[in-house]
């Protein structure tokens, strides 16, 4: 069954001009100026229960609009929504329900009472009977550490502490689906793991589905089997991390250390033939940059044997780099076209881009 | 430095431009209340010619002009202060190269000018129209006047980063900020004149900033004080605004401390 | 089951406003005795003006003392349920709306339960004092249904407040600047308080049928003072509050359809 189902999903907003200038501004006191935005431009995908799926793209990509369409607070302008088997925003009361929700700039909580005390209340604004609030309270202190946390008040937290009890706020209901915007923003490394740690968790153990938008792409790598990347309100690229990295990680890199000077044309001369590009760090440091096509052992062995070396590292390319390249290409409908169609050419079952055109 | 803070005034003019919904029910709630006022003193003369020394007119025009004034010196300097001090901005304002409060006094003037011109030269004229109000002939009048309403706003404005201040001591300035307003509203004379108050209300109320705001300009305004008197009124704004500069210094340099020891 | 459900959430949220404030206890107080000063200066105010007159516009001093009572009871009341001053900034600026959005409960309910603000009743408790000593003082005989009928009157005039500033509150959803007409509205809802015949037809007619603030003082309290009584005028404060009521739940809801997306 699908967890999320989203076709030709459309959101407009008017916003306001402001004419530049005070003869602007008096202008504009009378009549105002409007131009229409599109912030998501007609787009689809489908997301079956159990399943990590991130959502990345750069700001104003469109990802906090789509993420508020499908936990009900904003009413699409044209397409189909499903989430959890409702209209998010036809039965917003009755949805929400079955949702969790973390805003990662925003607490949930109160600020000056005991952490408990906002689960008190959130038990009460979900109706969750007594002994299902134990249970669940219970095994969330147990799985966030929450134990010393509970009795003090919000703004006595440090950020990653609060983001526990955040956490835990958006799960008391037990929800079905669980909706995170930017949930490590600002949390330090070990912070960062224990909380992609407890969404495996959470997701492993109770088949919750996540869907997260974030800018770190390492929680993407650490927690994602899927990721719909969205560049000014499109889906340029929706599939497997493996894929994506497949498909552009376009190469490796590896940096030699040399224990006398070298000069680069004697490197490029050894590895003649082979589609590679030395450059030169300073006297001792060399790297060479090889396409996938090039197995790096190939290029070591040519290089190994004749030279005198102390040190070798070899660079993957990151999901960084990778989305950074995408979005250095240019346009969306180029960056999808050199995605997607090979992907749906192959009938890859996990991706489904789609190359939006309008 | 001069042009940076003419900028403040600038940007904050255009600013209150584009609140348009607050432009135009400003108007109407002005007018309302003027009117409101009207019609109460109206009611409260009944068959009296004079009252406190004011005749009817007088006390028109009183109720017309302290309102204007008032649209003049208003502003919101003790929420924003407070604001900018419990969300922690005001550490990031102390680490730019000009004065905060300066800055405060600046935006604070770039708004009372917008009303000045968008609203009380409008709603002076629609006032005149619609009630029995007689503005002063002598030229001279009018400018003391603009001149005292200056230090109208001066002096309001002071008391509310007075007021704002206090953030940095207590947890919550809200009700104090809510005492205040209601305090300069009765006391400053635009809701009764201080004529009107009881002798020992009078001799106290002479001794507080409050009546510089409003009624010594009202008072002007209307003609009620005359020749050295108006010099004399004029005198006790300029007093008023040097006096309340040492507590402001005051409080601010105790805020400093309290930012550096406990780091905002 | 909803008001149940609703109720329930009262409850709870009342038992976390108080552990707030039993953190924050100097400010509990700073609040009582700001609200109260606030009471104290509008009555400050009939006093001076019932030193120049002895009746405003046929009413008297303990008359417009008794109006104010009710007055008090009303806004303490309404206060406590509807703390919508910086809806706009918090909810809308500040994107709090969000949050509640995600929340299986009505945006109003959580919004209006999210500020519930209990001291407030207090200046009710004082108002329905100062009603009783203006009581006592006029003489009125006392009915076996005047309780009743006071709590079916004040109920009346706190639905058209909550009705009116919920519609206020509801225009941030419009306008994305903030809108500081609460406030000045503020201002006019004072002038309910005062017999409604001083005015002109025009401010008449405004504050029974637009800004119906006269249902909430002088119109509901003529029903127990014989002298004024006004009954068509009085019965109809509930029916007035259930419109208003209504009316600014529509406003509401469509509001937050707009803010959503929806609405045009």
């Amino acid at each position: 069954m699908l967890a999320i189902d989203v076709r030709q999903l459309r959101k407009q907003f008017n916003v306001q001009k402001n004419r530049e200038g005070l003869k602007g501004a008096m202008l504009d006191l009378f009549k105002r100026e409007h131009t229409q935005v599109t912030a998501v431009k007609d787009i689809s995908f489908q997301i079956p229960q159990g399943e990590i799926c991130g959502y990345i793209g750069e700001n104003g990509a469109g990802k906090s609009t789509t993420i508020k369409m499908l936990t009900g607070i904003l009413v699409p302008t044209s397409g189909h929504i499903e989430v959890n088997g409702y209209v998010p925003f036809r039965d917003r009361e009755k949805f929400v329900q079955g949702i969790g929700v973390v805003f990662g700039q925003r607490s949930q909580l109160w600020w000056d009472i005991g952490v408990i005390e906002s689960f008190r209340l959130l038990r009460k604004v979900y109706r969750v009977s007594e002994d299902d609030f134990k249970r669940r309270l219970d095994e969330l202190v147990e799985t966030l550490t929450l134990g010393e946390l509970l009795n003090r008040p919000v703004r006595k937290l440090s950020l990653g502490q609060r983001m526990r009890c955040e956490l835990a706020a958006a799960l008391l209901h037990n929800p079905s689906i669980l909706f995170l915007d930017e949930p490590t923003i600002g949390l330090d490394v070990v912070v960062k793991t224990e909380i992609r740690e407890f969404l495996k968790r959470l997701n492993r153990e109770h088949g919750t589905t996540i869907l997260l938008t974030t800018h770190d792409l390492q929680d993407i790598e650490a927690l994602c089997s899927r990721v719909i990347m969205l560049d000014d309100g499109r889906i340029i690229y929706d599939g497997g991390l493996e894929e994506l990295k497949a498909r552009w990680g376009k190469g490796r890199e590896v940096q030699f250390q040399f224990n006398d000077p070298i000069a680069i044309e004697r490197l490029a001369f050894l590895t003649g033939g082979l589609d590679v590009r030395w450059s030169k760090e300073n006297e001792l440091t060399a790297k060479v940059w090889i396409p996938l096509e090039i197995n790096v052992s190939d290029v070591l062995s040519r290089v190994v044997g004749t030279t005198d070396i102390s040190d070798i590292k070899i660079f993957e390319t990151s999901t960084e780099e990778i989305v950074r390249e995408i979005y250095r290409t240019g346009s969306a409908e180029t960056a999808a076209d050199r995605i997607a169609d090979p992907v749906r050419d192959e009938e890859a079952p996990t991706a489904q881009a789609e190359a939006v055109r309008s | 430095m001069i042009s940076a803070y003419l900028e403040f005034i600038r940007i904050r003019f255009l600013m209150m431009l584009a609140y348009r919904v607050n432009y135009y029910s400003g108007i109407i709630i002005y007018a309302i209340n003027i009117g409101a006022y009207y019609f109460m003193w109206k009611a409260i003369y009944g068959e009296a010619e004079t009252l406190a020394g004011f005749t009817v007119i007088q006390m028109t025009t009183y109720v017309a002009v302290s309102w204007m004034a008032r649209a003049f010196y208003f502003n919101n300097l003790d929420r924003e202060i407070s604001n900018d001090i419990r969300d922690g901005s005001v550490a990031v304002q102390m680490t730019r190269p000009y004065s905060y409060l300066m800055v405060k006094m600046m935006q604070g003037f770039g708004e009372g000018l917008f009303r000045l011109l968008l609203f009380m030269v409008p709603g002076m004229v629609i006032v005149t129209l619609i009630f029995p109000v007689t503005l002063p002939t002598d030229p001279v009048r009018w400018i003391i006047f603009f001149v005292m309403i200056w230090f109208s706003f001066l002096i309001n404005s002071q008391l509310n980063i007075l007021t704002g201040l206090f953030a940095f001591f207590v947890e919550n300035n809200e009700g104090l900020m809510r005492m205040k307003r209601v305090t300069v509203d009765l006391l400053s004379g635009v809701v009764v004149p201080i004529a009107f108050f009881p002798e020992w209300a009078r001799i106290v109320l002479q001794w507080l900033p409050f009546q510089a705001i409003t009624y010594l300009p009202g008072s002007v305004f209307t003609g009620r004080l005359n020749g050295a008197e108006t010099w004399n009124a004029l005198l006790v704004q300029v007093v008023w605004f040097a006096v309340l500069i040492l507590p402001i210094l005051a409080m601010w340099r105790a805020a400093r401390q309290r930012l550096f020891v406990q780091g905002g | 089951m909803r008001m149940r459900y609703t109720f329930e959430l009262f409850r709870e949220y009342l038992g976390n406003y108080i552990k707030t404030k039993l953190t924050y206890r100097a400010d509990f107080w700073v609040e009582v005795v700001s609200d109260l000063m606030f009471s104290l200066m509008n009555l400050i105010f009939i006093f001076i003006v019932f030193q120049h007159t002895p009746s405003l516009g046929d009413w008297s001093e303990a008359e417009v003392v008794f109006v104010y009572g009710y007055f008090m009871i009303a806004q303490g009341v309404f206060s406590c349920f509807t703390n919508l001053w910086n809806f706009g900034d918090r909810y809308i600026i500040k994107g709090e709306m969000d949050r509640v959005l995600t929340r299986p409960a009505h945006s109003l309910a959580q919004v209006m339960l999210e500020n519930v603000d209990p001291p407030s009743l207090i200046g009710s408790l004082v108002g329905l004092g100062i009603m009783g000593a203006a009581w006592a003082k006029l003489g009125l005989t006392f009915n076996w249904y005047d309780p009743i009928v006071l709590i079916v009157m004040v109920i009346g005039s706190v639905l058209i407040y909550t009705g009116l500033y919920t519609t206020l509150a509801a225009i941030s959803f419009y306008s994305d600047s903030p809108t500081g007409i609460i406030p000045l509205m503020y201002n006019i809802q004072s002038y309910g308080r005062y017999p409604i015949q001083i005015y002109n037809k025009g401010i008449r007619f405004l504050l029974t049928w637009v800004l119906p603030f006269a249902f909430v003082g002088v119109y509901p309290a003529s029903f127990f003072l014989e002298r004024h009584a006004d009954r068509t005028m009085a019965w109809l404060t509930p029916v007035v509050g259930l419109i208003v009521g209504a009316i600014g739940l529509i406003v509401w809801n469509r509001g937050v359809k707009r803010y959503r997306g929806a609405g045009s």
